[in-house]
């Protein structure tokens, strides 16, 4: 069993699920309330990794970040390297990737909340932010959760593309996805079984322990 | 005055232009639902931003489309009652009511929630969720965290329509207790004109986005303006009407002439006159006073209440079915009793001094 990748996918994962969190919920926010006429785009853009295929999304993300692109010399001149086949270049594409699986739930658990009650809120004297942290945040705690753990579960098991802007480099890109198809390829299926075995208990595990604990939490204010 | 407001706004198939100002008794806001009463409330909160116009409140100019000023919400303090409350469900009935204070130190807060709760009668509610307690409960926290921040103004959004009838009453009751001690400009928007006339001393009548009507209660209700002021204030009998040379007028829809005390400088457009202002007799009992715009007339339905009956009255002829009636008439089951078995028709008389001459 290769605990290496596994230990790079569950660092990748917490990774993306953590800036997802940070940077999903202005967008969400912005997705949900604002009234911007061209607002419709930006949802088009969040919700793009949807359709696309993996490669389509990968490919661009390995040329945009390429070592010819405005970004890529950025990049390379802050860092002295570039992006594709690194930890970085694979954290950057999985939080595009994932994006549409933090910033949906959000977005509809802003969408779904009482306008009156942030009204209420700035009436008495609470400015935007405040209103944010202390009635829409906690009153969207349910959609907030389930945005991280998607986004989490979903970088678990990305595999086209890690593999188009990662590579599978061992213990840099090499996640568990990559690691089961290179056993499986190289007929080593006691070792693929093994792991899959890990990775799908695991994934349960986190799963269940984190919709159990986000149903009770809930019930606290929904006493009637 | 307290709080002056002159603002116009236009929506996609609304206009709103409405103008009232309002001292420290609590002034009433009354209109049909889509009048703007909301939209008006709204914007003095800083919630809806007008097209055009002024709200100043004790001095202060909170919005001036001229001078392009615009407080935000936050920096307003106007207190909104919202209709259904808007508590915050997450927080205790304490945390919700102090939750305009994080400026304020502990023990200030602490006195806060104590003297709030206390003028709210909801000692021992502190620790309580709002998903737990009953629409009047819950209104009074409503109540207890506007008035928390020690707003300017308090504005309040049909307070009562949530409510179950019979906690009405006393809810009212409380809040015009609790109102009697805010020194802030009150202002108390109602669909329900006889909340409306408990609460306030003052009324501004709404219509289609325009001010119908201002003043005292008492002058609104015995001199309606216009026809819809009329109709809002609870009046249930009109005719389309002509003037006649003769110091009468000629009632188009209910077929009679009827001698009338005012005059109206504008054209005549209608004629109207309130339930309970009818009075019923039988033709051949007691002389009427002075006879005057008394007519035979015919039962058509009746509807009964514990001590009133409403009577559906047709002047000059039978009616031809249930429905066919000009005349509303309220009276109390006492002198209906007295008509009730004598011969119809009976006689009903439309005194000239209530009768209201509405302009075209």
């Amino acid at each position: 069993m290769n605990w290496e990748a596994i230990l790079l996918s569950l660092k990748l994962a917490v990774c993306v699920a953590g800036i997802l969190l940070v940077a999903g919920l202005p967008i969400a926010y912005w997705v949900a309330f604002s009234r911007h006429r061209w607002k419709f785009l930006m949802e088009a853009v969040v919700a793009l990794p949807l359709v696309l295929p993996p490669t389509v999304l990968g490919y661009y993300i390995l040329v945009g970040l390429g070592p010819r692109t405005f970004p890529g010399k950025l990049w390379q001149s802050w860092f002295g390297h570039t992006l594709p086949f690194t930890f970085g270049g694979l954290l950057v594409a999985s939080v595009l990737y994932s994006m549409p699986f933090a910033v949906q739930p959000f977005a509809a658990a802003f969408e779904g909340l009482d306008r009156r009650l942030m009204e209420a809120a700035w009436t008495l004297g609470a400015s935007r932010v405040e209103t944010f942290f202390r009635v829409i945040l906690p009153l969207s705690a349910a959609g907030v959760v389930t945005g991280v753990v998607l986004s989490f579960a979903h970088t678990i098991g990305e595999f086209g593309v890690v593999l188009m802007v990662g590579g599978n480099i061992p213990g840099v890109t090499r996640t568990v996805s990559i690691d089961i198809y290179d056993q499986v390829q190289a007929a080593n299926y006691a070792a693929a079984n093994r792991t899959a075995i890990v990775l799908l208990f695991f994934s349960f595990l986190v799963l269940s322990a984190i919709y159990g604990t986000n149903r009770r939490a809930m019930s606290l204010w929904r006493q009637r | 005055m307290a709080l002056e407001v002159s603002i116009e706004k236009q929506l996609r198939d609304f206009r709103l232009a409405v103008e009232f100002s309002a001292n420290r008794a609590p002034l009433g806001l009354l209109g049909p639902s889509g009048s703007g009463k909301s939209l008006t409330l709204r914007s003095i909160a800083g919630l809806e931003t007008p097209d055009r116009g002024r709200i100043v409140l004790h001095g202060r100019v909170l919005f001036d489309s001229a001078r392009g000023i615009n407080v935000p919400a936050r920096a307003r303090g106007v207190g909104l009652l919202f209709q259904h409350y808007a508590l915050f469900p997450h927080l205790t009935v304490a945390e919700n009511i102090v939750f305009g204070l994080r400026a304020l130190p502990q023990t200030e807060r602490a006195r806060r929630i104590e003297q709030q709760l206390a003028a709210t009668h909801l000692e021992g509610f502190a620790q309580r969720f709002p998903g737990s307690l009953s629409g009047g409960e819950q209104q009074r926290v409503a109540l207890a965290r506007a008035l928390a921040v020690e707003p300017a103004a308090l504005l309040l959004d049909e307070p009562f329509s949530a409510l179950d009838t019979h906690l009405r009453s006393a809810v009212e009751r409380q809040l015009r207790e609790t109102l009697s001690t805010y020194r802030g400009a009150t202002l108390f928007v109602s669909h329900n004109l006889e909340e409306a006339y408990r609460v306030c001393e003052e009324l501004v009548v709404l219509v289609d986005g325009a001010v119908a009507a201002r003043g005292p209660k008492e002058a609104i209700f015995r001199h309606p303006p216009t026809l819809e002021v009329a109709r809002l204030t609870g009046c249930k009998n009109f005719s389309r009407a002509r003037r006649a040379d003769d110091g009468s007028i000629e009632a188009l829809e209910w077929g009679c002439s009827l001698r009338v005390t005012q005059t109206l400088a504008a054209p005549l457009g209608h004629v109207a006159i309130r339930a309970n202002h009818l009075r019923v007799h039988s033709s051949t009992g007691a002389p009427l006073r002075g006879c005057e715009n008394a007519f035979p007339c015919w039962l058509a339905a009746m509807t009964e209440t514990p001590f009133r009956v409403t009577l559906d009255l047709r002047i000059g002829s039978p009616p031809s079915s249930s429905t066919d009636h000009h005349l509303q008439a309220e009276v109390f089951k006492r002198e209906w009793e007295a008509f009730r078995d004598s011969p119809q028709p009976w006689q009903v008389e439309l005194a000239p001094d209530r009768l209201f001459l509405l302009p075209d």
